[in-house]
């Protein structure tokens, strides 16, 4: 439940997965493939993450695995991990997946995921204190909003240090105020 | 429908920079309310039309109870996207007056024109809760806040605040890009506000 107000994890619930009705649903227009106003028993929808879980706690649906965890994704990543575009897949690709695993019969997503992330990682890590932070910014495209974080929390912290060791000013405009605007005269 | 309108100003809220307010969304926040409005009445009449037909409506399992099982999924998915929003959005404001000042008119103008009236009600509140503890206490907790090496520093004015401002020891007025050497205590506030910048050599 702390996770309520959270706005991360409200987005990531948002992502779709293909579901299977058991049951049928009447006065609901979520299939738009159907005729009529309802989703048969045994279509196939696309519904966002957070309807799936529900209906499948009530056993009216079943969930499969989304597209972005697919075979042609892990190919690439036993492939090269590092340099995959997870962002295109999904945004979220870990936290979905961590939501995923307990409720699909897919045995494997665990050991996608943690082996894409500790090789993500430690390349996002590297990338930090070698790469200029323009340079690295096609890199940067690739990562999923988790990875991203991390980057920049690594970024930070990399620049405090620096600042520490050459000695700058200590107290600054706060930056909840955003970007200073440019000077207009 | 189905949680898309609530998404959407969850979006919005989160395509700002982070930790930075954008204007209140009213228009999506009114959006979504009307979908929650439209999903309850499509439940309304689901449930109804179980209770037309002699089935128990809280345990029977029909095509009609899934339906309007989704239609109360979605209005509680527009709930949890509403507070988050309004409870983010209070977070900042919270943050605002640690950061940056304890009274609403010290903020610069284009932070109060992204506050409604109710987030400003909200931050004086807060302020005046914060002064009293603060009274009580009788420590002012909103000072120093990085560590104090000097307790005086060197500062150039960035902004026009020529009327005489009173400082602990002294008055003086302060014209744009002269440099002073402030206590400083009294320097950060105004730091913090962007009206001054430290000066290190």
């Amino acid at each position: 439940m702390t996770n309520y107000y959270d706005i991360d994890d409200i987005l990531v619930e948002e992502e779709y997965v293909p579901v299977l009705f058991h049951k049928t649903a009447n006065g609901v227009t979520i299939d738009p493939s159907a005729e009529t106003n309802c989703a048969e028993q045994g279509s196939k929808v696309e519904v966002p993450f957070w309807l799936a879980h529900e209906l499948q706690l009530r056993q009216a649906v079943s969930i499969n695995l989304p597209a972005c965890f697919d075979q042609k994704t892990r190919l690439e990543v036993q492939a090269d991990a590092a340099y995959v575009d997870l962002r295109s897949r999904c945004p979220y690709f870990y936290e979905f997946g961590c939501k995923l695993e307990p409720l699909v019969t897919d045995r494997t997503l665990g050991i996608l995921l943690s082996t894409a992330f500790k090789i993500r990682y430690k390349e996002a890590l590297t990338k930090v204190y070698t790469a200029a932070h323009i340079t690295a910014s096609k890199y940067l495209s690739f990562l999923t909003k988790e990875e991203t974080n991390l980057y920049e929390a690594a970024h930070l912290s990399s620049t405090a240090f620096k600042k520490w060791k050459t000695g700058g000013r200590r107290l600054e405009r706060a930056s909840i105020l955003g970007r200073k605007r440019k000077d207009s005269n | 429908m189905y949680g898309r309108k609530g998404y959407q100003l969850l979006k919005d809220f989160a395509s700002g920079e982070k930790g930075q307010l954008k204007p209140f969304n009213s228009k999506l926040f009114d959006e979504t309310i009307e979908e929650c409005d439209q999903n309850h009445h499509l439940m309304q009449s689901l449930m109804r039309k179980m209770q037309q037909e002699d089935l128990d409506v809280q345990n029977s399992r029909n095509a009609d109870h899934y339906g309007a099982l989704i239609h109360h999924l979605s209005l509680m998915r527009n709930k949890r996207c509403l507070m988050a929003y309004v409870y983010n959005r209070a977070e900042i404001v919270r943050d605002l007056a640690w950061r940056v000042g304890l009274e609403l008119l010290d903020l610069p103008s284009e932070i109060q024109e992204k506050l409604t009236s109710l987030e400003k009600e909200y931050f004086k509140n807060h302020s005046v809760t914060l002064k009293s503890y603060m009274g009580k206490v009788g420590i002012e907790l909103n000072v120093d806040m990085v560590p104090p090496k000097d307790p005086y520093i060197k500062v150039r004015i960035l902004d026009d605040i020529d009327e005489g401002i009173v400082l602990s020891d002294k008055t003086t007025n302060f014209a744009r890009h002269s440099m002073h050497f402030l206590k400083r205590t009294d320097a950060e506030p105004y730091i913090a506000r962007g009206q001054m910048e430290e000066l290190t050599d």
